[in-house]
């Protein structure tokens, strides 16, 4: 550890003062930007903007949409996390075992988190296509009606969970894999040894010594999931009736197509706030200076 | 655990194998089989086997008749643009944070990981209205600026990882040999922290490639759209040409199936720690 003394210190630290002031600028900037928005009113972005105070905040707390935004976001990111957690860790399980090919299925595995969102949504869109999809000539050729993929409230809503968990339960399988190999062994070989099952030495050598790691996977796929905007947009537009749309969507249609960017930046401020509280507990249960320890 | 294993157990376990690898790679199989399909095939013929001779029809018509070409260069060139400025700035921080004393240093490491959890959409809002009152909306310069806001915490935040564990002895050595603190940088940290380079390009071009919100927000002509919101636009439209939207989702993920092939140790390693934000 140094001081800034000699003068090849000082051009480093005027390169470090100008990148350090533009990544902070990059990104207070909007998020302030932000929160003083959604105390004016303006109809559009190049409009005068006028001060409301809290009159956004009431209006919006007080909008039934809100609330069921609300409850659609938690649905969808709670079912998706359910989904990919318990998909993943069961992919890892099997990925951690000995057999021949395993670099190429681990591979394989891992492909559907690099595809972009745009692809991912795309494929499934034409394989789920009313007429023609792969998934639509399977279940017709099995005997069953013509199925309505997006079309009720519940389909629609399946189908977006369907889609992310596909998308993401790699992340999981990655991490926990990862994690499974810092198991000591030792511990396998004593629950063996008191003649302990597979399945008992998941529940209570495996799990207990990555409760940590899962902590982690269950807080990072809850921040990502409750804020998905680009998979449910591309897939359902928040339809039908507004049976997916969460608040990302919501704030995006007040903001863009309701011509109300006060109460869009009012939605992504209020995200802003439950997203903190998400973000907190994270670095409450993982602070910095034991990542730095280890 | 040991190779012999009794007939069921291995026929189970080839099983579950099998149905990881089908549930994993069957919609991207049926994503390229689709794009290599002649079009006048493609609602009759829903075998999962190819017919030969494949047809590059699709490709053709997507290549012929939509900005793709264009939209294609607008990826690239903002993708590069995002990678360089990524890896210059974040360098600058990384290093002298770790190697220089300064107040403030823990707090500036965890907003970085703070602000790498924000969703895209929360910043695109008031991102469009900061360029729209500065005449740049509807510009590739601000699709770069907004793809920034996502590369460059996870940049730093890697960046650090890695300068923090480089031993401080081996500058300190070369500076005193007569190095000053930027050659013995140049000359002994970049040629050794050349993982974590390519580690961060990677993830800045793949969030860069990859990303949808920022480009669907803040552009809206066509030329100036990047791939992802430029094969979604057709989305809307009656009538689509499925096999020229497969083919045109097939050449979006072949630059990162190929980076993935020949750079797969970089990619595990940077998956591992998170590195894709989503």
């Amino acid at each position: 550890m140094r001081r800034f003394s000699t003068p090849s210190d000082r051009i480093i630290l005027a390169m470090f003062l100008a990148a350090v002031l533009t990544t902070a600028g990059l990104i207070l900037v909007p998020v302030l930007h932000a929160i003083q928005l959604s105390f004016f009113t303006s109809a559009s972005f190049v409009d005068e903007p006028s001060w409301a105070g809290l009159d956004n905040y009431v209006r919006i707390l007080s909008d039934g949409d809100f609330w069921h935004a609300l409850r659609v976001g938690v649905v969808f990111a709670g079912f998706a996390i359910l989904f990919q957690v318990v998909l993943g860790i069961l992919f890892a399980l099997l990925l951690n075992m000995p057999f021949r090919g395993r670099p190429l299925v681990r591979g394989i595995a891992v492909l559907p988190y690099l595809l972009p969102t745009i692809v991912v949504a795309l494929t499934f869109q034409w394989m789920l296509d009313g007429s023609f999809g792969l998934f639509t000539n399977w279940a017709m050729s099995l005997g069953f009606a013509r199925p309505a993929w997006f079309e009720t409230p519940w389909a629609a809503l399946s189908m977006v969970i369907l889609v992310s968990v596909w998308t993401w339960t790699p992340f999981v399988t990655i991490t926990f894999l990862a994690a499974l190999q810092t198991v000591p062994r030792s511990l396998y070989e004593a629950a063996r040894v008191d003649g302990a099952n597979a399945w008992y030495r998941f529940w209570h050598v495996t799990i207990p010594a990555l409760a940590p790691v899962l902590t982690v996977i269950v807080l990072l796929r809850s921040i990502w999931m409750f804020n998905k905007f680009d998979i449910v947009w591309l897939l359902t537009k928040g339809g039908p009736l507004s049976a997916t749309e969460h608040l990302p969507i919501l704030a995006y249609r007040r903001a863009f197509t309701q011509f109300d960017i006060g109460g869009g930046a009012t939605i992504a401020t209020i995200s802003f706030l439950i997203l903190s509280v998400l973000i907190f507990i994270y670095f409450h249960f993982f602070p910095l200076d034991e990542k730095e320890r280890s | 655990m040991s190779l012999s294993r009794s007939l069921p157990s291995r026929i189970g376990l080839g099983a579950a194998i099998l149905l990881l690898c089908a549930w994993s790679f069957l919609p991207i199989y049926w994503m390229v089989l689709s794009s290599l399909r002649a079009p006048s095939q493609l609602f009759r013929d829903p075998s999962l086997v190819p017919a030969w001779p494949l047809s590059l029809e699709s490709y053709r018509e997507l290549l012929g008749t939509t900005d793709y070409l264009q939209q294609f260069a607008n990826s690239v060139i903002v993708a590069l643009c995002v990678v360089a400025i990524t890896l210059v700035i974040s360098i600058v921080v990384a290093y002298t944070i770790t190697r220089y004393r300064m107040p403030g240093k823990s707090m500036l490491v965890s907003s970085m990981l703070f602000a790498y959890m924000f969703p895209p959409l929360l910043l695109a809002i008031p991102l469009l209205s900061i360029f729209a009152s500065v005449g740049l909306s509807d510009t590739l310069l601000a699709v770069i600026v907004a793809h920034c806001t996502l590369t460059l915490p996870l940049g730093i935040w890697l960046f650090w990882g890695f300068f923090k564990s480089m031993p401080f002895e081996l500058e300190e050595a070369a500076m005193v040999d007569g190095c000053t603190r930027i050659g013995a940088f140049v000359s002994v940290v970049l040629p050794l922290s050349l993982p974590g380079v390519v580690t961060v390009a990677i993830f800045s071009f793949l969030l860069s490639w990859t990303d949808y919100i920022f480009a669907f927000v803040l552009l809206s002509s066509d030329d100036q759209k990047t791939l992802p919101v430029g094969l979604a636009s057709v989305l809307g439209t009656f009538d689509v040409r499925w096999g020229e939207v497969m083919a045109g989702a097939t050449l979006i993920a072949l630059p990162l199936f190929v980076m993935f092939v020949f750079l797969s140790r970089y990619f595990i390693q940077g998956l591992a720690a998170g590195a894709t934000k989503g």
